[in-house]
Protein backbone atom coordinates (compact mmCIF):
# COMPACT_ATOMS: atom_id res chain seq x y z
CA UNK A 1 0.00 0.00 0.00
CA UNK A 2 2.77 2.55 1.15
CA UNK A 3 4.60 1.21 -1.83
CA UNK A 4 1.81 2.34 -4.24
CA UNK A 5 1.75 5.78 -2.73
CA UNK A 6 5.24 6.10 -2.79
CA UNK A 7 5.10 5.10 -6.75
CA UNK A 8 2.66 7.29 -7.50
CA UNK A 9 4.25 10.29 -5.38
CA UNK A 10 7.86 9.33 -7.81
CA UNK A 11 5.30 9.47 -10.94
CA UNK A 12 3.61 13.02 -9.97
CA UNK A 13 6.97 14.21 -9.24
CA UNK A 14 8.54 13.39 -12.61
CA UNK A 15 6.18 15.12 -14.46
CA UNK A 16 5.96 18.64 -12.54
CA UNK A 17 9.52 18.37 -11.81
CA UNK A 18 11.01 20.37 -15.29
CA UNK A 19 8.08 23.23 -15.07
CA UNK A 20 8.51 23.21 -11.79
CA UNK A 21 12.51 23.70 -11.90
CA UNK A 22 12.48 26.30 -15.08
CA UNK A 23 10.13 28.69 -12.77
CA UNK A 24 11.77 28.36 -9.40
CA UNK A 25 14.88 29.08 -11.21
CA UNK A 26 13.18 31.77 -13.02
CA UNK A 27 11.69 33.63 -10.36
CA UNK A 28 15.34 33.25 -8.25
CA UNK A 29 16.60 35.20 -11.27
CA UNK A 30 14.32 37.98 -11.38
CA UNK A 31 14.54 37.80 -7.14
CA UNK A 32 18.47 38.44 -7.39
CA UNK A 33 17.57 41.04 -10.31
CA UNK A 34 19.53 38.78 -12.92
CA UNK A 35 18.52 40.50 -16.29
CA UNK A 36 17.11 36.86 -17.26
CA UNK A 37 16.24 36.94 -21.25
CA UNK A 38 19.51 38.64 -21.53
CA UNK A 39 21.33 35.68 -19.59
CA UNK A 40 19.44 33.46 -21.03
CA UNK A 41 20.24 34.48 -24.63
CA UNK A 42 23.42 34.22 -23.58
CA UNK A 43 23.34 30.93 -22.49
CA UNK A 44 21.51 29.30 -24.98
CA UNK A 45 23.94 30.45 -27.68
CA UNK A 46 26.29 27.60 -26.71
CA UNK A 47 23.73 24.89 -27.22
CA UNK A 48 24.82 24.78 -30.66
CA UNK A 49 28.19 24.63 -30.52
CA UNK A 50 28.06 22.01 -28.08
CA UNK A 51 25.41 20.15 -30.11
CA UNK A 52 27.59 19.86 -33.23
CA UNK A 53 31.19 19.55 -31.10
CA UNK A 54 29.95 15.83 -30.07
CA UNK A 55 29.15 14.79 -34.04
CA UNK A 56 33.01 13.46 -35.01
CA UNK A 57 32.59 11.42 -31.42
CA UNK A 58 29.15 10.02 -32.08
CA UNK A 59 29.84 9.40 -35.54
CA UNK A 60 32.42 7.50 -34.48
CA UNK A 61 30.41 5.60 -31.93
CA UNK A 62 27.55 4.68 -33.48
CA UNK A 63 29.45 3.57 -36.87
CA UNK A 64 31.68 1.06 -34.49
CA UNK A 65 28.54 -0.36 -32.62
CA UNK A 66 26.46 -0.63 -35.61
CA UNK A 67 29.29 -2.57 -38.03
CA UNK A 68 29.85 -4.93 -34.93
CA UNK A 69 25.84 -5.35 -34.58
CA UNK A 70 25.16 -5.28 -38.35
CA UNK A 71 27.68 -8.35 -38.49
CA UNK A 72 25.77 -10.90 -36.33
CA UNK A 73 28.72 -11.22 -34.20
CA UNK A 74 26.86 -10.98 -31.07
CA UNK A 75 25.50 -14.88 -31.74
CA UNK A 76 29.48 -16.12 -31.13
CA UNK A 77 29.70 -13.97 -28.58
CA UNK A 78 26.73 -15.18 -26.68
CA UNK A 79 28.03 -18.68 -27.38
CA UNK A 80 31.49 -18.39 -26.32
CA UNK A 81 29.65 -16.43 -22.71
CA UNK A 82 27.47 -19.44 -22.45
CA UNK A 83 29.81 -21.72 -20.02
CA UNK A 84 29.96 -18.69 -17.78
CA UNK A 85 25.89 -17.52 -18.01
CA UNK A 86 25.01 -21.47 -17.63
CA UNK A 87 27.16 -21.57 -14.23
CA UNK A 88 25.01 -18.93 -12.36
CA UNK A 89 21.97 -19.86 -14.58
CA UNK A 90 21.36 -17.06 -16.61
CA UNK A 91 18.85 -17.64 -19.03
CA UNK A 92 20.52 -18.37 -22.49
CA UNK A 93 17.59 -16.17 -23.92
CA UNK A 94 18.31 -12.82 -22.07
CA UNK A 95 22.34 -13.25 -22.73
CA UNK A 96 22.25 -10.90 -26.16
CA UNK A 97 20.01 -8.40 -24.35
CA UNK A 98 22.51 -8.51 -21.84
CA UNK A 99 25.63 -8.16 -23.77
CA UNK A 100 23.48 -5.66 -26.32
CA UNK A 101 22.53 -3.12 -23.12
CA UNK A 102 25.94 -1.51 -22.46
CA UNK A 103 26.15 -0.75 -26.95
CA UNK A 104 23.10 0.25 -28.13
CA UNK A 105 20.03 1.47 -26.74
CA UNK A 106 17.78 1.35 -29.46
CA UNK A 107 19.44 -2.58 -30.39
CA UNK A 108 18.74 -3.16 -26.65
CA UNK A 109 15.09 -1.89 -26.80
CA UNK A 110 14.73 -3.82 -29.90
CA UNK A 111 15.43 -7.20 -28.43
CA UNK A 112 13.28 -6.24 -24.84
CA UNK A 113 10.25 -5.94 -27.21
CA UNK A 114 11.20 -8.85 -28.64
CA UNK A 115 11.71 -10.51 -26.01
CA UNK A 116 8.71 -9.46 -24.65
CA UNK A 117 6.57 -10.98 -27.56
CA UNK A 118 7.92 -14.14 -27.48
CA UNK A 119 8.02 -15.20 -23.51
CA UNK A 120 5.37 -12.73 -22.48
CA UNK A 121 6.40 -9.54 -20.72
CA UNK A 122 5.71 -11.39 -17.46
CA UNK A 123 7.25 -14.21 -17.67
CA UNK A 124 10.56 -14.69 -15.97
CA UNK A 125 12.58 -13.93 -19.17
CA UNK A 126 10.06 -10.78 -19.62
CA UNK A 127 10.77 -9.46 -16.38
CA UNK A 128 14.60 -9.70 -16.12
CA UNK A 129 14.71 -8.26 -19.78
CA UNK A 130 12.97 -5.19 -18.84
CA UNK A 131 14.93 -5.07 -15.63
CA UNK A 132 17.86 -5.27 -17.19
CA UNK A 133 16.91 -2.55 -19.76
CA UNK A 134 16.08 0.07 -16.95
CA UNK A 135 19.09 -0.81 -14.39
CA UNK A 136 21.70 0.33 -16.57
CA UNK A 137 22.61 2.53 -19.12
CA UNK A 138 23.68 2.56 -22.73
CA UNK A 139 27.53 3.42 -21.75
CA UNK A 140 28.97 3.37 -25.14
CA UNK A 141 26.64 6.39 -25.65
CA UNK A 142 27.04 8.36 -22.74
CA UNK A 143 30.75 8.30 -23.11
CA UNK A 144 31.22 9.49 -26.43
CA UNK A 145 28.00 11.90 -26.17
CA UNK A 146 30.07 13.41 -22.75
CA UNK A 147 33.38 12.78 -23.31
CA UNK A 148 32.81 14.18 -26.79
CA UNK A 149 30.97 17.79 -25.75
CA UNK A 150 34.44 18.65 -23.91
CA UNK A 151 36.70 17.40 -27.04
CA UNK A 152 38.23 14.51 -24.55
CA UNK A 153 39.81 11.27 -26.22
CA UNK A 154 41.83 9.89 -23.45
CA UNK A 155 39.06 8.42 -21.40
CA UNK A 156 41.01 6.52 -18.77
CA UNK A 157 39.44 4.27 -16.62
CA UNK A 158 35.74 5.53 -17.18
CA UNK A 159 34.85 2.68 -19.85
CA UNK A 160 35.89 -0.26 -17.69
CA UNK A 161 34.21 1.45 -14.52
CA UNK A 162 31.04 1.87 -16.56
CA UNK A 163 31.23 -1.79 -17.88
CA UNK A 164 32.01 -3.11 -13.82
CA UNK A 165 28.59 -1.03 -13.48
CA UNK A 166 26.84 -2.84 -16.18
CA UNK A 167 27.82 -6.49 -15.05
CA UNK A 168 26.95 -5.59 -11.72
CA UNK A 169 23.45 -4.03 -12.66
CA UNK A 170 22.69 -7.11 -14.86
CA UNK A 171 23.39 -9.66 -11.96
CA UNK A 172 21.26 -7.78 -9.57
CA UNK A 173 19.23 -7.64 -12.07
CA UNK A 174 19.19 -11.73 -12.32
CA UNK A 175 19.31 -12.01 -8.30
CA UNK A 176 16.00 -9.68 -7.77
CA UNK A 177 14.10 -11.17 -10.59
CA UNK A 178 14.36 -14.53 -9.39
CA UNK A 179 14.25 -13.91 -5.70
CA UNK A 180 10.18 -12.58 -6.89
CA UNK A 181 9.71 -15.48 -9.16
CA UNK A 182 10.24 -17.97 -6.26
CA UNK B 1 41.18 2.24 -24.31
CA UNK B 2 39.60 3.89 -26.26
CA UNK B 3 41.23 2.99 -29.69
CA UNK B 4 41.00 -0.78 -28.90
CA UNK B 5 37.38 -0.99 -28.17
CA UNK B 6 36.81 1.01 -31.50
CA UNK B 7 39.22 -0.91 -33.15
CA UNK B 8 37.71 -4.05 -32.13
CA UNK B 9 33.66 -3.44 -32.33
CA UNK B 10 34.94 -2.56 -36.26
CA UNK B 11 37.84 -5.70 -37.11
CA UNK B 12 35.50 -8.38 -35.49
CA UNK B 13 32.16 -6.85 -37.06
CA UNK B 14 34.36 -7.27 -40.39
CA UNK B 15 35.99 -10.49 -39.93
CA UNK B 16 32.56 -12.26 -38.56
CA UNK B 17 30.60 -10.13 -41.41
CA UNK B 18 33.19 -11.95 -44.56
CA UNK B 19 33.73 -15.24 -42.81
CA UNK B 20 30.08 -15.89 -42.59
CA UNK B 21 29.53 -14.57 -46.44
CA UNK B 22 32.29 -16.90 -47.59
CA UNK B 23 30.64 -19.93 -45.57
CA UNK B 24 27.34 -18.76 -46.90
CA UNK B 25 29.15 -19.03 -50.64
CA UNK B 26 30.59 -21.83 -50.75
CA UNK B 27 27.44 -24.05 -49.34
CA UNK B 28 25.34 -21.94 -51.10
CA UNK B 29 22.62 -20.85 -48.85
CA UNK B 30 20.41 -18.99 -50.91
CA UNK B 31 20.28 -21.82 -53.41
CA UNK B 32 21.38 -19.29 -56.30
CA UNK B 33 20.71 -20.66 -59.79
CA UNK B 34 19.02 -23.88 -58.35
CA UNK B 35 15.08 -23.96 -59.55
CA UNK B 36 12.05 -24.22 -57.14
CA UNK B 37 9.06 -26.20 -58.84
CA UNK B 38 5.96 -24.67 -57.11
CA UNK B 39 2.38 -23.81 -58.16
CA UNK B 40 0.93 -20.30 -58.92
CA UNK B 41 -2.60 -19.62 -57.92
CA UNK B 42 -3.69 -16.97 -60.98
CA UNK B 43 -6.41 -14.24 -59.90
CA UNK B 44 -7.84 -15.10 -63.62
CA UNK B 45 -8.15 -18.22 -65.67
CA UNK B 46 -5.12 -18.27 -67.92
CA UNK B 47 -5.70 -17.67 -71.43
CA UNK B 48 -2.50 -17.25 -73.96
CA UNK B 49 0.12 -14.89 -72.20
CA UNK B 50 0.07 -12.31 -68.61
CA UNK B 51 2.63 -9.86 -70.15
CA UNK B 52 1.79 -7.39 -67.17
CA UNK B 53 2.53 -8.19 -64.10
CA UNK B 54 -0.56 -9.59 -62.40
CA UNK B 55 -1.01 -10.25 -58.51
CA UNK B 56 -0.89 -13.77 -57.57
CA UNK B 57 -0.47 -16.75 -54.59
CA UNK B 58 2.77 -18.60 -54.77
CA UNK B 59 2.10 -22.14 -53.27
CA UNK B 60 5.09 -24.13 -52.15
CA UNK B 61 4.43 -27.82 -50.67
CA UNK B 62 6.37 -27.25 -47.54
CA UNK B 63 8.41 -30.64 -47.93
CA UNK B 64 9.93 -29.53 -50.93
CA UNK B 65 10.77 -25.79 -49.26
CA UNK B 66 12.63 -27.66 -46.68
CA UNK B 67 14.84 -30.20 -48.73
CA UNK B 68 15.77 -26.96 -51.23
CA UNK B 69 16.40 -24.66 -48.11
CA UNK B 70 17.76 -26.75 -45.55
CA UNK B 71 15.02 -25.32 -43.34
CA UNK B 72 11.76 -26.75 -41.32
CA UNK B 73 8.71 -24.74 -42.33
CA UNK B 74 6.03 -26.68 -40.25
CA UNK B 75 2.76 -25.67 -41.97
CA UNK B 76 1.65 -27.98 -45.10
CA UNK B 77 2.33 -25.21 -47.78
CA UNK B 78 4.41 -21.82 -47.64
CA UNK B 79 1.67 -19.26 -49.03
CA UNK B 80 3.59 -16.40 -50.73
CA UNK B 81 1.84 -12.78 -52.49
CA UNK B 82 3.24 -12.09 -55.56
CA UNK B 83 3.12 -10.86 -59.03
CA UNK B 84 3.75 -12.57 -62.14
CA UNK B 85 3.92 -12.86 -65.65
CA UNK B 86 4.03 -15.88 -67.95
CA UNK B 87 4.78 -15.24 -71.16
CA UNK B 88 4.15 -17.26 -74.76
CA UNK B 89 7.77 -18.53 -74.92
CA UNK B 90 6.85 -20.29 -71.79
CA UNK B 91 9.09 -18.03 -69.63
CA UNK B 92 7.57 -15.75 -67.33
CA UNK B 93 9.18 -13.22 -64.37
CA UNK B 94 7.86 -13.07 -60.53
CA UNK B 95 8.26 -10.98 -57.78
CA UNK B 96 7.55 -12.38 -54.61
CA UNK B 97 6.14 -9.57 -52.23
CA UNK B 98 7.75 -10.56 -48.74
CA UNK B 99 6.08 -10.04 -45.84
CA UNK B 100 6.05 -10.71 -41.82
CA UNK B 101 4.72 -14.43 -42.55
CA UNK B 102 7.43 -14.81 -45.42
CA UNK B 103 9.75 -17.57 -44.55
CA UNK B 104 12.78 -16.60 -43.14
CA UNK B 105 15.29 -17.37 -45.63
CA UNK B 106 13.08 -15.45 -48.18
CA UNK B 107 12.96 -12.52 -45.54
CA UNK B 108 16.76 -12.57 -45.46
CA UNK B 109 17.13 -13.35 -49.45
CA UNK B 110 14.64 -10.21 -49.83
CA UNK B 111 17.04 -7.78 -47.43
CA UNK B 112 19.76 -8.50 -49.48
CA UNK B 113 18.31 -7.79 -52.95
CA UNK B 114 18.57 -4.99 -54.65
CA UNK B 115 14.84 -3.98 -53.84
CA UNK B 116 14.24 -4.46 -50.18
CA UNK B 117 10.77 -6.35 -49.25
CA UNK B 118 10.81 -7.33 -52.92
CA UNK B 119 12.52 -10.91 -53.95
CA UNK B 120 12.49 -11.42 -57.81
CA UNK B 121 12.90 -14.40 -60.09
CA UNK B 122 12.57 -15.91 -63.66
CA UNK B 123 10.03 -18.69 -64.14
CA UNK B 124 12.11 -20.83 -66.38
CA UNK B 125 9.33 -23.02 -66.89
CA UNK B 126 5.48 -22.99 -66.80
CA UNK B 127 2.77 -25.79 -67.13
CA UNK B 128 -1.10 -25.83 -66.48
CA UNK B 129 -2.19 -27.37 -63.66
CA UNK B 130 -5.91 -29.49 -63.33
CA UNK B 131 -8.04 -26.14 -62.63
CA UNK B 132 -7.18 -23.48 -65.24
CA UNK B 133 -6.25 -20.44 -62.53
CA UNK B 134 -3.35 -23.10 -61.22
CA UNK B 135 -0.41 -23.34 -62.83
CA UNK B 136 3.04 -25.40 -62.11
CA UNK B 137 6.15 -23.19 -62.10
CA UNK B 138 9.51 -23.52 -61.95
CA UNK B 139 11.84 -20.40 -60.41
CA UNK B 140 15.15 -19.16 -60.16
CA UNK B 141 15.28 -16.50 -57.89
CA UNK B 142 17.81 -13.40 -58.40
CA UNK B 143 21.22 -14.44 -57.32
CA UNK B 144 21.54 -13.27 -53.33
CA UNK B 145 25.27 -12.79 -52.30
CA UNK B 146 27.87 -11.17 -49.76
CA UNK B 147 24.81 -10.76 -47.44
CA UNK B 148 26.44 -9.92 -44.57
CA UNK B 149 28.95 -7.35 -46.11
CA UNK B 150 25.72 -5.47 -47.60
CA UNK B 151 24.10 -5.29 -44.58
CA UNK B 152 27.37 -3.78 -42.29
CA UNK B 153 27.94 -1.38 -44.91
CA UNK B 154 24.44 -0.38 -44.81
CA UNK B 155 24.68 -0.38 -41.05
CA UNK B 156 27.59 2.11 -40.91
CA UNK B 157 26.16 4.37 -43.18
CA UNK B 158 22.44 4.81 -41.54
CA UNK B 159 24.58 5.21 -38.11
CA UNK B 160 26.64 7.81 -39.42
CA UNK B 161 23.71 10.00 -40.28
CA UNK B 162 21.82 8.95 -37.15
CA UNK B 163 24.61 10.48 -35.26
CA UNK B 164 23.65 13.81 -37.24
CA UNK B 165 19.69 13.19 -36.44
CA UNK B 166 20.90 13.27 -32.69
CA UNK B 167 23.23 15.59 -32.52
CA UNK B 168 20.76 18.50 -34.47
CA UNK B 169 17.76 17.08 -32.07
CA UNK B 170 20.19 17.98 -29.21
CA UNK B 171 20.63 21.42 -30.19
CA UNK B 172 16.99 22.95 -29.22
CA UNK B 173 16.90 21.23 -25.90
CA UNK B 174 20.66 22.22 -24.90
CA UNK B 175 19.83 25.19 -25.57
CA UNK B 176 17.05 25.77 -23.72
CA UNK B 177 18.82 23.90 -20.67
CA UNK B 178 21.89 26.16 -20.95
CA UNK B 179 20.00 29.13 -21.03
CA UNK B 180 17.86 28.25 -18.54
CA UNK B 181 21.05 27.28 -16.24
CA UNK B 182 23.24 30.21 -16.71
CA UNK B 183 20.19 31.92 -14.81
CA UNK B 184 20.32 29.68 -12.18
CA UNK B 185 24.22 30.00 -12.14
CA UNK B 186 24.05 33.72 -12.08
CA UNK B 187 21.31 33.92 -9.33
CA UNK B 188 23.27 31.66 -7.70
CA UNK B 189 21.22 28.36 -7.01
CA UNK B 190 23.45 26.15 -8.98
CA UNK B 191 25.91 27.10 -6.21
CA UNK B 192 23.09 26.86 -3.45
CA UNK B 193 22.39 23.20 -4.64
CA UNK B 194 25.97 22.28 -4.40
CA UNK B 195 26.27 23.50 -0.44
CA UNK B 196 22.70 21.57 -0.04
CA UNK B 197 24.52 18.07 -0.60
CA UNK B 198 28.15 19.37 0.00
CA UNK B 199 29.07 16.08 2.51
CA UNK B 200 28.41 13.62 -0.21
CA UNK B 201 29.60 15.55 -2.95
CA UNK B 202 32.93 15.82 -1.18
CA UNK B 203 33.48 12.33 -0.82
CA UNK B 204 32.61 11.67 -4.18
CA UNK B 205 34.39 14.49 -6.05
CA UNK B 206 37.29 15.51 -3.79
CA UNK B 207 39.44 17.11 -6.46
CA UNK B 208 36.41 20.10 -7.38
CA UNK B 209 35.77 22.86 -4.82
CA UNK B 210 32.49 22.56 -3.27
CA UNK B 211 30.96 25.43 -4.30
CA UNK B 212 32.36 25.05 -7.92
CA UNK B 213 29.00 25.32 -10.24
CA UNK B 214 30.24 21.51 -11.37
CA UNK B 215 28.58 20.29 -8.53
CA UNK B 216 25.81 21.76 -8.89
CA UNK B 217 24.96 20.66 -12.30
CA UNK B 218 26.02 17.65 -11.66
CA UNK B 219 23.45 17.25 -8.85
CA UNK B 220 20.73 18.13 -11.31
CA UNK B 221 22.11 15.94 -14.18
CA UNK B 222 21.75 12.60 -12.00
CA UNK B 223 18.45 13.57 -10.23
CA UNK B 224 16.84 14.33 -13.34
CA UNK B 225 18.46 10.82 -14.33
CA UNK B 226 17.10 8.96 -11.53
CA UNK B 227 13.56 10.66 -11.83
CA UNK B 228 13.79 9.63 -15.84
CA UNK B 229 13.89 12.84 -17.66
CA UNK B 230 16.30 12.57 -20.31
CA UNK B 231 15.58 15.47 -22.59
CA UNK B 232 16.81 17.57 -19.29
CA UNK B 233 19.23 15.16 -18.33
CA UNK B 234 21.78 15.36 -21.21
CA UNK B 235 21.79 18.97 -21.45
CA UNK B 236 22.68 19.12 -17.68
CA UNK B 237 25.20 16.33 -18.05
CA UNK B 238 26.58 18.32 -20.59
CA UNK B 239 26.89 21.43 -18.76
CA UNK B 240 28.44 19.61 -15.84
CA UNK B 241 31.04 18.57 -18.24
CA UNK B 242 31.99 21.73 -19.41
CA UNK B 243 32.00 22.99 -15.71
CA UNK B 244 34.37 19.91 -15.04
CA UNK B 245 36.54 20.53 -17.92
CA UNK B 246 36.84 23.94 -16.79
CA UNK B 247 39.29 22.31 -13.78
CA UNK B 248 41.00 20.23 -15.98
CA UNK B 249 44.77 21.14 -16.40
CA UNK B 250 45.32 18.51 -19.27
CA UNK B 251 42.93 19.32 -22.44
CA UNK B 252 41.89 16.12 -24.05
CA UNK B 253 42.44 13.87 -20.76
CA UNK B 254 39.61 12.69 -18.12
CA UNK B 255 40.04 13.78 -14.82
CA UNK B 256 39.11 11.33 -12.12
CA UNK B 257 36.43 13.61 -11.18
CA UNK B 258 34.88 13.27 -15.01
CA UNK B 259 35.46 9.19 -14.51
CA UNK B 260 33.66 9.14 -11.07
CA UNK B 261 30.75 11.47 -12.90
CA UNK B 262 30.68 9.25 -15.40
CA UNK B 263 30.66 5.56 -13.74
CA UNK B 264 27.60 7.11 -11.68
CA UNK B 265 25.72 8.30 -14.96
CA UNK B 266 26.41 5.12 -17.41
CA UNK B 267 25.22 3.51 -14.03
CA UNK B 268 21.93 4.82 -14.56
CA UNK B 269 20.07 4.48 -11.50
CA UNK B 270 16.09 5.23 -12.20
CA UNK B 271 13.46 5.51 -10.37
CA UNK B 272 10.63 5.46 -12.67
CA UNK B 273 11.86 3.74 -15.62
CA UNK B 274 9.68 4.99 -18.15
CA UNK B 275 10.50 3.23 -21.54
CA UNK B 276 10.29 -0.08 -20.01
CA UNK B 277 7.15 0.35 -18.19
CA UNK B 278 5.68 1.59 -21.29
CA UNK B 279 6.89 -1.36 -23.77
CA UNK B 280 5.62 -3.97 -21.23
CA UNK B 281 2.23 -2.42 -21.02
CA UNK B 282 1.98 -2.12 -25.03
CA UNK B 283 3.06 -6.13 -24.43
CA UNK B 284 -0.15 -6.75 -22.63
CA UNK B 285 1.31 -7.45 -19.05
CA UNK B 286 -0.71 -7.59 -16.39
CA UNK B 287 1.28 -5.72 -14.48
CA UNK B 288 3.46 -3.58 -15.84
CA UNK B 289 4.79 -1.58 -12.98
CA UNK B 290 6.30 -4.91 -11.44
CA UNK B 291 9.82 -3.75 -12.65
CA UNK B 292 9.72 -0.45 -10.68
CA UNK B 293 11.14 -1.89 -7.58
CA UNK B 294 13.38 -4.71 -9.37
CA UNK B 295 14.93 -1.61 -11.42
CA UNK B 296 15.66 0.27 -8.24
CA UNK B 297 17.76 -2.76 -6.90
CA UNK B 298 19.18 -3.41 -10.17
CA UNK B 299 20.64 0.05 -10.46
CA UNK B 300 21.54 0.60 -7.22
CA UNK B 301 23.92 -2.56 -7.76
CA UNK B 302 25.44 -0.72 -10.88
CA UNK B 303 25.62 2.58 -9.07
CA UNK B 304 27.64 1.34 -5.85
CA UNK B 305 30.16 -1.21 -7.64
CA UNK B 306 30.39 2.06 -10.70
CA UNK B 307 31.44 4.35 -7.92
CA UNK B 308 33.69 1.98 -5.90
CA UNK B 309 35.37 0.32 -9.79
CA UNK B 310 35.84 4.42 -10.39
CA UNK B 311 37.65 4.98 -7.57
CA UNK B 312 40.16 1.64 -7.56
CA UNK B 313 40.85 1.75 -11.07
CA UNK B 314 42.40 5.70 -11.03
CA UNK B 315 44.95 4.46 -8.50
CA UNK B 316 45.84 1.89 -11.18
CA UNK B 317 49.26 3.10 -12.02
CA UNK B 318 48.41 2.86 -15.94
CA UNK B 319 45.65 5.03 -15.32
CA UNK B 320 47.16 7.28 -13.02
CA UNK B 321 50.01 7.64 -15.15
CA UNK B 322 48.17 9.26 -18.12
CA UNK B 323 47.22 12.43 -15.97
CA UNK B 324 50.76 12.35 -14.50
CA UNK B 325 52.85 11.37 -17.59
CA UNK B 326 51.79 14.84 -19.73
CA UNK B 327 52.11 17.01 -17.09
CA UNK B 328 55.96 16.17 -16.51
CA UNK B 329 55.97 16.31 -20.50
CA UNK B 330 54.84 19.83 -20.84
CA UNK B 331 57.43 20.91 -18.19
CA UNK B 332 60.16 20.44 -20.20
CA UNK B 333 58.41 22.06 -22.83
CA UNK B 334 57.86 25.25 -21.20
CA UNK B 335 62.02 25.58 -19.88
CA UNK B 336 62.81 25.37 -23.59
CA UNK B 337 60.54 28.53 -23.89
CA UNK B 338 61.90 30.67 -21.52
Amino acid sequence: MTGEILKNLVALFSIVAIPALIFVFLVWGIFKRVKVYEVFVEGAKEGFSVAIRIIPYLVAMLVGIAIFRASGAMDYFTIALNPITSLIRFPAEAVPMALMRPLSGSGSLGIMTELMKVYGPDSFIGVLASTIYGSTETTFYVLAVYFGSVNIKKIRHSLPAGLLADVAGILGALFITRLIFS
Amino acid sequence: MLNYIWLGLIIVGLVVAVSVDVHEQTTNKYRNGMELEAELQLERPFAEEITSPQDAMLIVASERFNTMYNESVGAEVVLQPAAATLLKDGTGTIILHINDQSPRIWKEMSNAAVTKDKLTGKIVSFTRAEDEKRMKVGIVFEPITFVRIKRVTKAAFDAASTAVTIAFGLIGIMALWLGIMRIADEAGAVKFLARLLRPAMKSLFPDVPSDHPAIGSMIMNISANMLGLSNAATPLGLKAMDELEKLNPRKGVATNAMCTFLAINTAGLTLIPATAIAVRAASGSGNPTIIVGTTIVGGLCSTTVGIISAKLLQRLPIFKRQIEAESTQSEPAEEAKQ
